[in-house]
């Protein structure tokens, strides 16, 4: 699904230059569920910068659903990012006015599906999330992980290849945090790849593969056996 | 590309700011208020000044002759130059299709009475195509007719001052009155919306009053008008034609200005329509610059809408939105914005006008009013402005990178 090679970035710093990224080699095949660990500067933002087509890389490979994804403008990105990915961020990043289905269906508006059908699959997803009830809630009415919720059932809408999660739990408390989890896990088990970035261990124990970023390398790549959150809701 | 989501989208915006949407829209609309307000003010003093000059029928001319002040054609400098009514004859032959009313006019001063009343006033012996020149009232009886002019006939039509002076209560239609001693039949009487000392003149028949005097052909004037289908060059291109033609009939020099005086009232309006003219592109200019203003203002709110919602439209463009569908959002509120408040400024200033306009009639200035073109330039205006605001703000918008999305400030 995700082919990486060689990946360098660095950022310009005044005068100085700053190599965040130190050449990455990673594939990720279909129906993972891959955690992506590190401390703070390791580079694992940077990478999921790139993998979300929001940053470009200065040199290397990135084949997406052997979809090769380089000299991209931003009209070119935004549809790449529309029809490949779906964004978890840990701050939810719902837009405050809109109700619940109304984010749900924002994805979809850009891929310019009519208006009734929108409202159709926001309902479905919402109703995978568990929250069909809460679908004419604005954000500002939900929990926490009432909002994360929705903002997984924004990201599944779009049907992407990849599901990119920027430290899903990383504003809730751990009760919550393991249900999201759950949610996430059994996304996973439909089948969608997912890649969550977080720097917690308990987390990433229950993806399936973790990778481990310091200092713009990977140190460690291994397969674990998945910790199921179920049994902690 | 105005579906709902977007309304849903500029209302959301404009909800959650009433007070910042209200001020700005405020300026925009009070430029176009004032706009309208200014354009229509300057055609009230363009209805103004015709008013005043619609006394007098507008298409009218004047030829009146004097000394010349240049020797030409082999006569001296000083000669008097009199025309006669061979002249006004020779007019009509001579410009059938441009001339529509002629007349000439003899100014006779005289001590009129009645009974035992007296007074002094202006004769002004005419043709019946005087009535529709000086555009005359009859009230009551007739004016001038073919036949009187035919017979020489001593009647006379009077001004409504002459009749109260004289006559005092009395109707004078069909009663004599003395013209320096000589009795005419009192015909008519006239009244003049444009001055009460018109109303102290009084008509009689041209040939009479050459009859009278020395059985001459003189006239101390032609007073016409010209074809009321002309426009203003043509008018101005007539009345050079005329002078040209009598310079030559009366040998006058090109340049000479105390021969012969030609008075079109198509100059004045000429004039008039020059300065007025010149006015609405006075005023559209400060009304644009007013308007200018709003535009500033409004762009300025926009820009910073855009600061505030960064991140969501880095949300939006992590989730697949396209550059143009962020530039159309924020171009969309801001036009949105500029033309509703533009609209209800224009509504005011219109109501305004249609409610007090009619009422306004004074001197120089009657009925200030806008034209449906007007109104229809001022919304593609509004509109235009409303695009210009949102330019900048919208590529501002635009070069928002979605990777702000991730970060969490």
């Amino acid at each position: 699904m995700i082919q990486i090679k060689d990946l360098h970035k660095s950022y310009k710093m005044g005068k100085n230059s700053l190599h965040v990224l130190k050449g990455i080699n990673f594939n990720v095949e279909e129906g993972e569920l891959v955690a992506i660990m590190g401390s703070s500067g390791s580079g694992k933002s940077t990478l999921l910068n790139i993998l979300g087509m929001l940053d470009s890389s200065d040199s290397g490979e990135y084949i997406l659903d052997n979809v090769p994804i380089k000299d991209l403008n931003e009209t070119k990105a935004a549809r790449y990012r529309n029809k490949f990915l779906g964004f978890v961020f840990q701050s939810f990043n719902l837009i405050n006015y809109k109700s619940a289905a109304e984010n749900v269906a924002l994805p979809l508006y850009y891929q310019k599906v009519p208006r009734k059908e929108r409202q159709e699959k926001a309902l479905k997803y919402l109703e995978q999330v568990g929250l069909k009830e809460w679908a004419g809630h604005l954000p500002s009415e939900l929990s926490g992980g009432q909002k994360q919720r929705v903002a997984i059932a924004r990201a599944l809408a779009a049907e992407p290849k990849v599901l990119l999660a920027d430290e899903p739990t990383g504003a809730l408390d751990s009760k919550t945090s393991y249900e999201v989890m759950d949610l996430i896990q059994k996304i996973n088990d439909a089948g969608n790849t997912i890649l969550i970035v977080t720097h917690e261990p308990d987390i990433a124990d229950m993806c399936k593969r973790i990778v481990h970023l310091k200092d713009g390398v990977i140190i460690e790549d291994k397969k674990i056996e998945q910790v199921r959150a179920e049994q902690y809701v | 590309m105005f579906d709902r989501d977007i309304w849903q989208e500029i209302y959301h915006s404009i909800s959650n700011n009433k007070l910042r949407t209200f001020l700005t829209g405020f300026s925009v609309g009070w430029g176009i208020f004032i706009l309208v307000l200014l354009l229509a003010s300057v055609k009230g003093m363009q209805n103004g000044f015709t008013l005043q000059f619609s006394d007098d029928a507008t298409n009218s001319i004047f030829v009146r002759t004097g000394t010349t002040s240049l020797a030409y054609g082999g006569f001296e400098a000083g000669r008097r130059i009199q025309m006669t009514n061979d002249d006004v004859e020779y007019i009509k032959r001579s410009f059938p299709n441009d001339v529509e009313y002629i007349s000439p006019r003899v100014y006779q001063n005289t001590s009129a009475r009645y009974k035992s009343e007296t007074g002094s006033y202006n004769i002004q012996a005419v043709h019946p195509d005087h009535q529709a020149i000086e555009k005359t009232i009859v009230n009551k009886g007739r004016f001038i007719n073919t036949n009187d002019l035919i017979n020489a006939s001593k009647v006379a039509v009077i001004g409504r001052k002459v009749e109260e002076d004289l006559f005092k209560s009395e109707d004078a239609i069909g009663k004599f009155v003395e013209f320096n001693g000589l009795p005419f039949r009192v015909i008519g009487t006239f009244t003049d919306d444009g001055d009460d000392n018109a109303e102290r003149n009084i008509y009689a028949p041209t040939t009479t009053y050459q009859k009278m005097y020395g059985q001459t052909d003189h006239i101390d004037q032609i007073a016409l008008t010209y074809n009321p289908n002309y426009d203003l060059t043509e008018a101005l291109a007539f009345s050079d034609r005329l002078e040209n033609v009598f310079r030559r009939r009366f040998k006058i020099a090109p340049q000479d200005q105390a021969g012969i005086r030609i008075f079109n009232y198509a100059e004045v309006f000429e004039d008039i329509s020059n300065f007025t003219g010149g006015l609405d592109i006075a005023v559209i200019i400060v009304g644009l610059l007013i308007l200018l203003s709003g535009i500033v203002g409004i762009g300025n709110i926009m820009v910073f809408i855009i600061k505030e919602r960064t991140k969501e439209i880095g949300v939006r463009k992590a989730l697949g939105a396209e550059p143009w569908s962020i530039i159309k959002l924020v171009l969309f509120e801001s036009v949105f914005i500029t033309a509703l408040s533009g609209f209800i400024g224009l509504g005011i200033a219109t109501g305004l006008l249609a409610a007090i306009g009619p009422n306004i009639q004074t001197g120089a200035f009657a009925n200030p009013s806008v034209s449906m073109s007007m109104v229809v330039t001022a919304t593609i205006i509004l509109v235009v402005a409303g695009v210009l605001a949102g330019l900048i703000p919208a590529m501002k918008a635009a070069r928002v990178k979605p990777i702000v999305a991730l970060s969490d400030k």
